[in-house]
């Protein structure tokens, strides 16, 4: 260990500046299950400019974002700083407001790059991208309109692109603490209720929810309940509820909250009762699964949760998602809820706008796919070079899916989307009732100016 | 290599620059208005009129361009809508005096403000008085001053070690819960209970704030000449009694320094609240506020009034300290 | 005489034991961040950190090992193997089933069905035997086992071996010593006019410092980098050195200006009798005699800056030249950060320098009383 410390040091002096020599993680042209054609007609010269793209992503994660970066560098000499931050959202304002920008922001919400966009900050990615992506992504026109926002003069234009997809709409659990219970995976929504119950009178605990996470305590509930929707009422519904044409205080939306409150109210529904839920953290929930005895059955998170599982859990054997499923007798389909981020151009360059069009390519999305946590809508993409099994799978719900919404909070402003919904719903979980908490993140939006 | 000669030389080069200043100006003002030959009376009295203000210069043009500048710029912005281009009149302090967290907020900002600054002086107070008296007070210092050394990531995690709930049937790995079960309690989720999970997050900062008080104490109550001391021991005066009747009164304006910045540490305060609670369960304080409708709200409009209003509360704290100011001249 | 010396003794006593619990009552939470920065993730999440010194007992699980290790003795085939691969603890129960973990004593033998059986040793050695020859995933192992306490260093390799690490270090030192030097030398020139200069409008610029105090950093970020972006600084050093030293001024100088106050008048009016300049009267009087005063604001301002991220990530670029260590440590902890391993490790990492520095300072803080004394 010491020896390579040392050794790092000493090379660190060396290769300042040595991110150049990026070697491509899957060489051009070995493996026939890439595009390899998108990625030779997308090469073009922009040797000697320079971009900077600020995102949400650290750690692993920005390992994976570099390893796309580094084919569109190898592809333009253009040389691509990626810089992760996690006050991103901070980060950005303070940076577009002070004039000093990234060239391209990787928003983690909607939400953000329309307040940017309102402000004039973002540019405009034109007609034509907005053409491909309705003609390119599944369900194009909804990707579309998701990043359609009225700009600083008041023109809608589209100011962003998305690329990495997430669903949310996952129930995590361990098959073989199913099988030695002897229980299925549910269907429908009724049999997810019933197997609770199962659970319940077995003996056992069925879920664990946690809530808790520090300055953003609260936005697991959130997801639940937005889930809740689309297996409650209409996506036209959830669509104006998200815009706020239908209050908050809507009898559709009450019963929703409701409907989340079924589950994570119910202490014998709840590993440590319901009082724990809104003080666990999210990260620390999970792990209940995996205790011995089971401390619970099914964790209901979107597909980053995986990373915090116990070290050396194998996905797909040790432990498994299915659909959070939706209610038969509601006829409402499969509806899936997820999220993804937005990639914005904050400041116009050829080098910037080459970035955005290499996010068309195909090989932009299958050399993430070939290594994990990365689901796209682009339908040009080969399905087979999904990393593993489990990507596949979730692949497979979000084409299966027979509507597909966008996270509500994320969309809605973030006063509310990340403010008063989350507080509303720590509040609901404390015992306040339903009708109350959907009042009070009523009024807080009204009082939006 | 290259890196660490360019930090040294930068470091070398702005250090210097300043101390540069401070010689040069000097001098300069001695050459121009000697205090000697036939001007020597006007000269004087020129240059010492002029002096102060080579004394203050940078630092007030530093002060006007990194504290006052932003601060016009809030004023400016607090009547202002979201994105600061329309002008809204007093419309963001009238939706501040109608909003629920605002006075939630300033309610329990009150309450910091009566507890963390007394505590925290008090503490530290005790740890500067008593490990002056023992040998290894220097390493008892060191230990009660490491919570303000460790980073503030740090410190959310060492209290998520204390205060963390796991419920039932499960094993706490919080230290609090731990012990209530040891005694035969049952858990809590402490930072829920309302109104005493103010409570807990104040330990956090009175944790952390005491070993700045007991810095600043302790260097105050050294530097008491020893003679006061000595003459109230040969008058039989009891340890106690020393430091009461002798020793505080003497720093008496240290202890006020250090009250006056707690409470404006206090006021300023959001990290502890963001990173354990968010304000939610009835904790939010008004920095932290400020900080949501200034990142999460994007209202720079409503987040600047919210600053002013903590501006406001401690223009008490100003007058006291001009009031101060001017007894000390006479 | 007798009687003294006893509550004097008595007092001692006293002195030290409650030193002693005001120790203790301030180091058990940083204690507990220490010893868990020696513990892996799944250990701080499952049990308490003040476990981590004691045998601890607890139910865990572990898989057999894979079909392909499978010996076929006789007529039976056996896969062998240890659920506890450390070799240290014993195993009191063990199960077969998440039903029921802790089904059997070790030293049994469960019978799981289709002449396959599973056996535990006390010493965690197992054995599972089946008529047939084992297919696909091996089954899991329920077992009850007291482990003696399991420390690692890991954390600090991973922690200390971080790409960049040592550059950041560089960068943050660039950083912190100038953003803690430049404002103590200003800070001390105004509060030396403060405190000992007469002139007018004193009294104001003095409440005016203590109002500054409190204007808050997060609303004067915008304002301030575009500024720094027309004035053509940009993200370079000499703007976070501004910004801190700005940032921290107001306390310097009300900090400074209290004490220097404090100084005894007759030393400051003799010295202008003789004819010494303000100037002269500052260097060669009040800075040695103010050295604790400066030493504990040092140590202040090193801390925060050292600290500080928010500041850096506005007024530095994020690139290699300019990443500070709290940036390089936030990486680690990846997208969400729960790792709480990682953040219990860099903590200590990170609170190292700033200890060194107390110490340092701490010196200061004894030579300042003795100047004061010599007088």
């Amino acid at each position: 260990m010491k020896a390579k410390l040392f050794a790092g040091a000493a090379a660190l002096a060396l290769v300042a500046g040595g991110a150049f020599a990026q070697d491509l993680r899957f060489a051009p042209g070995e493996d026939a299950k890439f595009n390899w054609a998108s990625y030779e007609a997308f090469k073009q010269d922009l040797s000697g400019q320079e971009i900077t793209i600020l995102g949400p992503w650290l750690g692993p994660d920005k390992d994976l974002v570099e390893s796309v970066i580094a084919y569109f560098e190898a592809a333009t000499g253009a040389k691509v700083n990626y810089n992760g931050s996690d006050s991103f959202e901070q980060q950005i304002v303070i940076d577009t407001e002070a004039g000093s920008p990234p060239d391209i922001a990787v928003f983690p919400q909607p939400g953000l790059a329309r307040d940017l966009a309102a402000k004039g900050h973002l540019v405009d990615l034109g007609a034509d991208t907005a053409t491909w992506i309705r003609d390119n992504y599944a369900a194009g026109q909804s990707w579309v309109d998701l990043a359609t926002f009225p700009g600083k003069d008041g023109n809608s234009g589209l100011f962003g692109f998305f690329y990495k997809v997430d669903v949310k709409s996952l129930v995590w659990y361990v098959p073989e603490n199913f099988e030695d219970a002897g229980y299925e995976v549910p269907a429908t929504m009724e049999d997810l209720k019933a197997l609770t119950d199962k659970i319940v009178a077995d003996g056992g605990t069925p879920w664990c929810i946690g809530l808790g996470s520090g300055g953003a305590t609260g936005w697991p509930a959130t997801d639940w309940v937005e889930d809740m929707m689309l297996r409650t009422t209409t996506p036209e519904n959830y669509d104006k509820w998200v815009s706020n044409e239908l209050k908050f205080t809507d009898a559709a939306v009450v019963a929703a909250i409701e409907e989340y409150g079924a589950f994570s109210r119910n202490d014998a529904y709840v590993a440590g009762g319901a009082a724990g839920v809104a003080s666990v953290d999210f990260r620390d929930s999970p792990k209940g699964l995996f205790a011995s005895p089971p401390q619970c059955y099914m964790h209901r998170q979107a597909s980053f949760i995986p990373s915090f599982f116990p070290e050396g859990t194998v996905i797909g054997e040790d432990a498994d998602f299915f659909y959070f499923p939706a209610y038969a007798e509601k006829d409402l389909g499969q509806p899936v809820l997820g999220a993804g981020t937005v990639f914005g151009l904050t400041k116009d360059s050829p080098a910037a706008r080459a970035f955005i069009e290499f996010l068309k390519t195909p090989i932009a999305h299958e050399i993430w796919m070939a290594q994990k946590g990365f689901l796209t809508p682009h339908k040009g993409v080969n399905t087979e070079t999904y990393g593993d099994p489990t990507l596949k799978k979730m692949g497979d719900i979000l084409l299966n899916a027979t509507t597909f919404r966008f996270d509500g909070s994320d969309l809605m402003p973030g006063a509310i989307g990340a403010g008063a919904f989350w507080t509303g719903m720590v509040d609901y979980q404390g015992g306040k009732a339903a009708v109350d908490v959907a009042a009070d993140i009523q009024k807080n939006w009204d009082a939006l100016q | 290599m290259e890196q660490l000669f360019m930090a040294s030389a930068t470091i070398i080069i702005g250090v210097f620059g300043c101390v540069a200043y401070f010689f040069l100006s000097n001098m300069a003002l001695d050459a121009l208005y000697p205090p000697r030959g036939p001007n020597a009376g006007a000269n004087i009295s020129r240059a010492t009129a002029i002096r102060p203000w080579l004394f203050l210069l940078p630092a007030i043009l530093l002060l006007c361009v990194y504290l006052v500048y932003p601060f016009f710029v809030s004023v400016w912005l607090s009547f202002h809508d979201s994105s600061g281009n329309r002008f809204v009149g007093a419309a963001n302090y009238t939706w501040l005096l109608g909003d629920e967290k605002f006075r939630e907020s300033m309610k329990n900002n009150m309450l910091w403000l009566l507890v963390v600054p007394a505590a925290s002086t008090f503490f530290g107070l005790l740890a500067a008085a008593l490990t002056d008296r023992i040998r290894w007070g220097n390493l008892a210092k060191a230990l009660i001053f490491m919570p303000m050394a460790i980073s503030f990531i740090g410190a959310s995690v060492i209290w998520k070690f204390i205060y963390d709930y796991r419920g039932e049937g499960q094993r706490e790995i919080g230290l609090l819960n731990a012990m209530v079960e040891s005694f035969g309690g049952s858990a809590q989720t402490w930072l829920t209970i309302p109104f005493w999970n103010n409570f807990f997050l104040m330990i956090v900062l009175i944790w952390i704030q005491t070993g700045f008080a007991m810095v600043i104490l302790s260097a105050a109550l050294r530097g008491i000449p020893e003679e006061t001391v000595e003459a109230a021991i040969l008058d039989g005066a009891s340890p106690l009694q020393i430091f009461f009747k002798i020793k505080v009164p003497q720093i008496w304006g240290t202890i006020a320094v250090v009250w006056t910045t707690i409470t404006i540490t206090v006021l300023k305060v959001f990290d502890i609240v963001l990173a354990m609670t968010n304000g939610q369960w009835g904790t939010q304080v008004l920095a932290n506020l400020m900080f949501d409708w200034m990142f999460r709200g994007n209202d720079t409009g409503r987040a600047s009034a919210i600053a002013l209003v903590i501006m406001l509360l401690v223009t008490p704290i100003m007058i006291w300290n001009i009031r101060n100011a001017r007894a000390e001249m006479r | 005489m007798d009687n003294i010396a006893g509550t004097k003794s008595s007092l001692v006593w006293t002195v030290n034991l409650a030193v002693i619990a005001l120790v203790v009552l301030w180091t058990i939470p940083t204690f507990g961040l220490l010893v868990s920065s020696f513990r892996d993730r799944d250990q701080i999440s499952a049990s308490g950190w003040w476990n981590a010194a004691v045998s601890s007992e607890a139910n865990e699980i572990a898989r057999a090992g894979d079909a392909d290790t499978q010996l076929q003795e006789g007529d039976l085939w056996v896969i062998a193997g240890t659920v506890l691969p450390e070799g240290k603890g014993e195993v009191s129960r063990f199960g077969t089933s998440s039903r029921d973990p802790t089904a059997y004593a070790a030293g049994e033998t469960a019978d799981l069905g289709e002449g396959v059986s599973l056996t535990v040793a006390t010493d965690g050695s197992y054995r599972l035997t089946s008529t047939t020859a084992f297919e696909g995933r091996s089954p899991r192992i329920f077992f009850t086992a007291t482990t003696p306490p399991r420390l690692t260093t890991e954390n600090y390799a991973r922690v200390l071996g971080a790409e960049g690490l040592g550059r950041a270090f560089l960068n943050t030192m660039t950083v912190t010593i100038p953003a803690t030097v430049i404002p103590i030398l200003i800070a001390a020139f105004a509060a030396y006019a403060l405190a000992w200069m007469e002139f007018p409008g004193r009294a104001l610029l003095i409440a005016g410092i203590v109002g500054l105090l409190v204007v808050p950093l997060q609303l004067a970020l915008i304002p301030l980098l575009k500024l720094h972006n027309q004035l053509g600084i940009g993200k370079e050093y000499i703007g976070i050195w501004l910004a801190h030293s700005g940032f921290g001024l107001p306390l310097a100088v009300y900090l400074l200006r209290n004490y220097m106050v404090g100084l005894p008048r007759e030393i400051i009016e003799s010295a202008r009798v003789d004819g010494a300049t303000d100037f002269q009267i500052f260097l060669k009087i009040i800075l040695p005699l103010s050295f604790p005063a400066l030493a504990s604001f040092a140590i202040f301002q090193f801390l925060w800056v050292w600290n500080d991220l928010l500041v850096a990530t506005v007024f530095l670029g994020n690139n290699q030249d300019q990443l500070v260590m709290t940036g390089v440590l936030r990486e680690l902890l990846g997208s969400r950060g729960g790792e709480w391993e990682i953040l219990a490790t860099s903590a200590f990492v990170s609170i190292f320098v700033p200890l060194v520095v107390f110490f340092a300072m701490q010196k200061y803080l004894v030579r300042g009383l003795l100047a004061g004394s010599v007088k």
